[in-house]
């Protein structure tokens, strides 16, 4: 009988459990949670602060008890793994009990990156990541009633913030330490459209800026100041500067690591029997060929059901994965697939605009990056056609798939640009 | 029992019988700015050699197999009818974000304006159960578009289901 163990239950580690139960009906598969609450979306967190759904909508498998019962698993909640021998396949507990298992999968996700600043432990200084965070904003807009906010970290995180912000009528600002919006993935063209967008709906901007510390005022306001001595003033204060991988509990295990832990195709990390999912760990990315950490809800489930099938002997491999970046506030939408970093000065360029469509991507010997503003309804069909082009020598486009840009406003230009040429 | 959606090009004419059709179930409102979930088209594709390649086509969600979809959406909207074999949906919990239509490699998710949530084609799984063919179905005079037992299908040795285009997905090597 496989005995299983999988650390941290979000949507990585309920997928690993679902599939290990579906290969193995008798596997005993034992779960640890730091909380006591079910799997939950991340992404979430902010509808449920702006009202869009329930509290019990951020939980997309039910209820823990529910999932429990269903899948026939061991959970230990409330029951932090503080450490792992990984030579022995061992997970050790806070309370200093240890447990071995045939196999572990290490599924811890995220947490909020919030700088060791002075002043962010002010009360009306919050994050945004977890439930537990989701309840305690929605609690304090509706009891605070705050009338200005100042968003730290124009992140994808940072931008929904500022949306529950604006759905509560308030004065919103947005500042961040690079030099335009969303730079990670953004052209500074495609950036100037969104800046100007957020400033036609009454949003302050501020670029090129890091936080120095936060001040409470007399009248109990916050102030932000910046290194370049600017400062911002406001009722509460969002610090989404971004997130980083839950894995310090694995200092000295020898699991190798990069900003998370690195796995291969099959999900294995570099210790035998122990696997990794989801937002900790870094999977092989089409574009460069190397590892990375790519945190999106499908890639978390993904990878999770191929942790827990191979966890249990079968052999799956996880693959497609792609640099991608989608963002939908405030009746705005736009997508970045590709690296913007990996282009060059001498790299081919195309650029489109007609209305509240915008498109720019870039290309060298294979595509790069493309950036896509109002184009919600090809997103997938672009995403797909990119992974498509790195895995497949001289892929192209098929006539349907032609015809479906073209009728949704498409240029054939840029079908051509993107390499979707030939027809016989 | 599990049901398959398939396409004859030879028989299309692209007359948009089939949009009629979905429209009409559906209920979906063209005049207020909503799509339908099929979709046709007429289009003259140049050729390399000067020749043009005219492509009649009507599409709408392939219900794949293993479909990204149901992965992507963050609230659980969407899923598989177990009867059917169709992806339907349950739009209630929808926030409108749009991963199902970054998921879908055909484009089939669209996003409805009006209340801000996911609509797609659900297969006319409802019709199915009941012994019925889907709308699309029933419209199309020509015989292109069918749907059919997939025990039937795989006995007849056909290849014209609209998923098989998933295996060449975006496909076409250079010749």
């Amino acid at each position: 009988m496989n005995k299983i163990a999988i650390i941290g239950f979000g949507g990585a580690g309920y997928c690993a459990a679902e599939e290990a139960r579906k290969c193995d009906p008798d596997a005993r598969i034992d779960v640890y949670l730091d909380t006591d609450i079910g799997p939950y979306n991340p992404m979430l967190t902010t509808y449920y602060v702006k009202g869009a759904i329930g509290y019990q909508d951020m939980f997309p498998f039910g209820s823990l008890e529910k999932i429990e019962e269903e899948l026939k698993l061991n959970v230990f909640r409330k029951t932090p793994v503080v450490g792992l021998d990984a030579a022995e396949k061992t997970v050790i507990r806070a309370d200093g009990s240890e447990e071995s298992y045939d196999s572990i999968l290490i599924s811890t996700g995220a947490s909020a990156f919030v700088p060791p600043v002075e002043g962010k432990e002010l009360p009306g200084v919050i994050k945004m990541r977890t439930a537990e965070d989701a309840v305690f904003l929605k609690q304090y807009l509706s009891e605070k009633k705050p009338k200005t906010g100042l968003v730290i970290g124009a992140s994808w995180v940072g931008i929904k913030v500022l949306e529950d912000f604006m759905s509560c009528g308030m004065d919103c600002t947005l500042i961040d330490g690079a030099d335009w919006a969303f730079s990670i993935a953004v052209f500074p063209q495609t950036a100037q459209r969104i800046h100007q967008d957020l400033e036609n709906k009454g949003v302050k901007l501020g670029f090129g800026q890091m936080l120095d510390h936060i001040e409470q005022e007399s009248d109990g306001q916050l102030t932000a100041v910046m290194k370049n001595g600017n400062r911002y003033t406001a009722d509460t204060v969002a610090v989404c500067i971004g997130i980083r991988p839950n894995v310090g509990f694995l200092a000295g295990s020898g699991i190798a690591m990069n900003r998370a832990i690195l796995v291969d195709e099959k999900m294995r990390t570099s210790a035998p029997g122990i696997y990794a999912a989801g937002d900790c760990c870094e999977a092989y990315e089409v574009q460069s060929g190397q590892q990375k950490n790519i945190g999106v809800w499908f890639n978390a489930r993904k990878q999770g059901a191929v942790a827990g099938a191979n966890m249990v002997g079968a052999c799956k491999e996880f693959g497609g994965n792609a640099l991608l970046n989608l963002a939908h506030y405030l009746d705005y939408d736009f997508i970045s697939i590709g690296d913007v970093s990996a282009c060059t000065a001498e790299d081919e360029v195309y650029e489109y605009e007609k209305g509240e469509l915008y498109i720019r991507a870039v290309r060298g010997e294979k595509l790069k990056c493309i950036n896509m503003i109002g184009t919600a309804q090809i997103n997938g069909i672009m995403k797909n056609f990119f992974v498509k082009s790195f895995e497949t020598e001289d892929a192209e486009m098929d006539v349907p798939t032609r015809c479906h840009l073209l009728a949704n406003g498409i240029p054939a230009e840029f079908i051509d640009f993107i390499g979707g040429k030939t027809f016989d | 029992m599990k049901h398959v959606f398939t396409f004859d090009p030879d028989k299309c004419c692209a007359c948009s019988a089939c949009v009629i059709g979905c429209t009409d179930q559906n209920d979906i409102d063209l005049a207020g700015g909503e799509q339908c979930f099929r979709k046709t088209y007429d289009v003259e594709i140049p050729l390399q050699d000067g020749d043009v390649y005219y492509a009649y086509l009507s599409t709408a969600c392939m219900h794949c197999k293993d479909a990204p979809c149901i992965t992507a959406c963050p609230v659980g909207c969407i899923s598989k009818d177990p009867d059917t074999g169709f992806t339907i949906y349950d739009n209630t919990a929808c926030i409108g974000c749009k991963s199902c239509a970054m998921a879908c490699p055909f484009g089939a998710p669209r996003y409805r304006k009006e209340d801000g949530k996911m609509v797609k084609c659900d297969g006319c799984y409802m019709r199915v159960k009941n012994g019925m063919k889907p709308a699309c179905v029933r419209a199309c005079s020509f015989g292109a578009i069918d749907c059919v037992p997939e025990d039937e299908y795989l006995a007849s040795g056909s290849n014209k289901a609209c998923n098989a285009l998933i295996d060449q997905l975006n496909l076409r090597k250079k010749i």
